[in-house]
């Protein structure tokens, strides 16, 4: 397989837009990261576009076909990805694949979400199902992992909390997040409860945004040799995709399917926890952080809380984890999330992220995570890259 | 309580979920079984997905023990009561580990591994104001029978 590298990223800050099309806002980040590339729109070989939400809220289909367009791309294969909290790393991983397997050598994902509407309501795992009909919203499915870690492992309300405050301090440091005044452990624990024991500052908010990410295969990257953008590629050594097992019983303080796409991912590239710099993770709730520290083997199963509580995932710690404030304090367009990730990682390895740039940063890894199907996840990815 | 009242005219919330009375007089949830294979499923699914054969019907009881528990607090879906109680269920029978909705009266009571029992009653509604009977899980009076 050819090597892969990420030539561009591009994104517009997260946050309320209700002025901005969904189209709008995915053609701005599309332009950004093809300005980024400095790649031409008939330079791309095919296109794929992902949004979680569109066809419920605005009865939307076809999507990536019209933003493409927008910014000068027509004619390639485009295809529509819709994976829940995984759609742009999904279309990301399809990307690599195509790349990698030589059938282009350049691709790009444009991830996009308009959810600052009143039709949202709660997010389920999809209305006819069992677990949607007998009240699992998603928080709960988080907040029953939190209360065993609880019992099993000793994990507290301030460590929990401890993550909300972390991500919410580097979010402070970075222009794209959506919330950025610091916020306390006394604040995180005195928020209104929405389930227990998960406060609204434990629970990522919505968000508006856009990400888009060109990948490039080793022709192409080698004839920009000695220009700018060569000299800025990020390598890709894993862009795994994993779906749950849905086995029962499940064990609620871990996700096999978060386990296994870490594992294979590490294997894939042929490295592990101690190689990484930086990691940007899916902390949809604090609880799902400290349960992905686990997965990553950042630390021992159970330990996640403690290692939060230690500083060593914060920024000038150990293993900087979600230096961009993740979805806590970026916000959470499912359909971008995947795509923003991976901005914030090669922005990382670039060296070019200002203030809350991890220093030295060689190694980054970006983890997803999507769907909820008899207690497991319905998605993993995990992408591993370097400078 | 008013909102869990008995109701032999409100239709389940999903059919092949439970039955209301079985033979001996309590509610029962319902699964499913491949005998070839001797697995056990919850909630039954077309085919077995080890033979691919159909899989056939089959009682999962009405006792378990509480594994989790939460307590939802948010403005709640389908008409349920404010705050309500969900939590996993770990079947007496057959080794299944379920999500289940858990009694909203008695949130004060529920501790993990406690003993459990189903109950079905007028639950919530379809999502446009119809009632439904939904089965959900409570303290344990009548003693867990292993």
């Amino acid at each position: 397989m050819n090597q892969v590298s990420i030539v561009g990223v591009g994104m517009i800050p997260f946050g309320r837009h209700p002025e901005r099309s969904l189209v709008s806002m995915a053609a701005e980040a599309a332009r950004a990261a093809l300005r980024d590339a400095k790649v031409e729109p008939s330079e791309v070989g095919a296109g794929f576009f992902s949004n979680g939400l569109a066809a419920r809220l605005f009865s939307d289909h076809t999507i990536g076909q019209n933003v493409f367009w927008e910014v000068g791309i027509n004619r390639i294969p485009v295809y529509n990805i819709e994976n829940a909290c995984t759609s742009a790393s999904t279309a990301f991983c399809l990307a690599w694949s195509q790349v990698a397997a030589g059938q282009v050598d350049v691709a790009m994902v444009v991830g996009a979400e308009k959810m600052y509407v009143p039709e949202l309501g709660l997010i389920h795992s999809g209305q006819s199902e069992l677990d949607t009909q007998l009240g699992l919203v998603a928080p709960a499915g988080f907040a029953l992992r939190a209360k065993r870690h609880m019992a099993e492992f000793g994990t507290t309300e301030a460590q929990l909390a401890a993550v909300a405050v972390k991500n919410r301090r580097h979010a402070g440091l970075n222009p794209y997040a959506q919330f950025r005044e610091p916020i306390t452990l006394e604040d995180v624990i005195a928020a209104p409860m929405i389930v227990d024991p998960l406060t609204r500052l434990q629970c990522c908010p919505n968000a508006d945004g856009a990400a888009a990410v060109v990948l490039a295969g080793p022709g192409f990257v080698a004839s920009r040799r000695g220009g700018e953008a060569a000299g800025r590629a990020i390598r890709v050594h894993a862009a795994v995709y994993c779906t749950g097992s849905y086995e029962n019983p499940q064990d609620l303080t871990n996700w096999e399917t978060d386990e296994r796409g870490c594992r294979l991912a590490y294997e894939t590239a042929g490295m592990g926890p101690e190689n990484l710099d930086v990691v940007e993770c899916h902390d949809a709730f604090t609880i799902s952080e400290i349960l992905h520290y686990e997965a990553l083997g950042l630390c021992p199963v159970g330990e996640g809380g403690r290692l939060v509580e230690s500083g060593e995932t914060s920024l000038g710690g150990r293993i900087p984890v979600n230096p961009s404030g993740g979805l806590l304090s970026r916000g959470h367009p499912p359909g971008a999330t995947g795509a923003a990730q991976l901005f914030e990682i090669v922005t990382q390895l670039r060296g070019e992220a200002g203030s809350r740039q991890v220093e030295g940063a060689r190694v980054g890894l970006a983890h997803c995570m999507g769907g909820d199907k008899a207690a497991d996840s319905k998605s993993c990815t995990v992408v591993i890259m370097s400078r | 309580m008013s909102q869990l009242t008995e109701a032999h005219h409100i239709p389940p919330m999903m059919e092949g979920v439970f039955v209301r009375e079985a033979q001996d007089g309590r509610p029962h949830l319902l699964g499913g079984y491949c005998a070839a294979c001797d697995r056990r499923y919850f909630p039954r699914p077309s085919y077995c997905r080890t033979c691919l054969e159909p899989v056939e019907e089959t009682d999962l009881g009405t006792d378990g023990f509480l594994h989790a528990f939460t307590v939802v607090r948010i403005r709640p879906p389908l008409g349920f009561p404010q705050p309500y109680a969900v939590g996993y269920v770990d079947l007496a029978v057959g080794g299944l580990r379920v999500f289940c909705l858990v009694d909203p009266d008695r949130i004060g009571e529920l501790k993990i591994g406690i003993p459990v029992e189903l109950r079905v009653a007028s639950f919530g509604d379809d999502g446009a104001g119809e009632r439904r009977l939904r089965p959900y899980f409570t303290p344990a009076t009548t003693g867990v029978a292993l």
